[in-house]
């Protein structure tokens, strides 16, 4: 554990400065890494129903939240 | 002119923005061609770049290192450390699917804050070049088709540029690349 952890879990378990931007951070690594799945998964061929069915979502949460596609390359449907 | 386009040269289209898109840049170059080229190692033009030991992790790593992606935020390490996330062990992970900096590539959003992985990016002038000069190669060759080989030969004739630079420090001279291609393609 680096010496920022061990301060944080000694003195700051219960500081919400420290808390709330761990959370932060972590919102941060889920945004990144849903993106990148749901890209890699539309270049796979699946559908936003799939996608959505996936991350328990509805198919226009993640439609809305990701197709911004247009042009030369979009995929159909 | 893409109507001509094979599955293979189209799909080589599709992975080249797929790949800028990756790298985090907000364009579409001859050297992203080329990675769209090499992702897929069954076709034509990846396999006789293969025999020269260029493959596609290769060139992504030096195109990574030519062009380094557009600003990112970075994700706070320190913090996910204070509730036991070690972000270095799920960056190697990621980086090992996805490609270096996949986690540095913040979605990019529009001015409702979605999303917009999928947006367009435009092709470079060089890039656009490079594809129509594979049409006449084909029209050339008295092919009436657009394959991925000769995007590579449109990308060898367009000129000096990152994907010509990356070509040209594999152990083949770009003649004997192009006679090469152009046997291949009967």
């Amino acid at each position: 554990m680096s010496d920022t952890a061990q301060l944080a879990s000694d003195a700051s378990s219960r500081d919400p400065a420290v808390g709330l931007r761990a959370v932060r951070a972590l919102r941060m690594l889920v945004d990144r890494l849903e993106a990148l799945q749901v890209e890699n998964a539309r270049e796979q061929g699946w559908s936003w129903q799939e996608i959505a069915y996936c991350l328990e979502v509805s198919r226009q949460a993640v439609h809305k939240k990701y197709a911004g596609g247009r042009g030369l390359l979009r995929r159909e449907k | 002119m893409f109507e001509r386009f094979t599955r293979d040269a189209r799909q080589a289209v599709k992975l080249a923005q797929a790949n800028a898109r990756r790298l985090n840049h907000h364009f579409i170059g001859s050297e992203h061609v080329l990675l769209g080229l090499l992702d897929q190692p069954q076709t034509v033009s990846a396999r006789v770049l293969a025999r020269h030991g260029l493959d596609h992790e290769r060139a992504y790593r030096a195109v990574f290192g030519m062009i380094p992606p557009m600003g990112s935020d970075r994700i706070d390490a320190d913090a996910l450390e204070t509730i036991g996330i070690d972000l270095s062990a799920i960056r190697e992970k990621v980086e090992a699917a996805f490609g270096p900096g996949a986690l540095d590539r913040p979605p990019q959003r529009d001015h409702r804050g979605r999303t917009v992985s999928g947006r367009h990016i435009p092709f470079t002038p060089p890039a656009k070049k490079a594809l129509e000069l594979s049409l006449r190669e084909a029209i050339a060759l008295r092919h009436n088709h657009i394959a991925d080989g000769h995007i590579l030969l449109g990308i060898l004739r367009a000129g000096p540029g990152p994907a010509r630079r990356i070509l040209s420090e594999i152990d083949v001279d770009l003649e004997t690349l192009r006679q090469e291609l152009v046997a291949e393609l009967g």
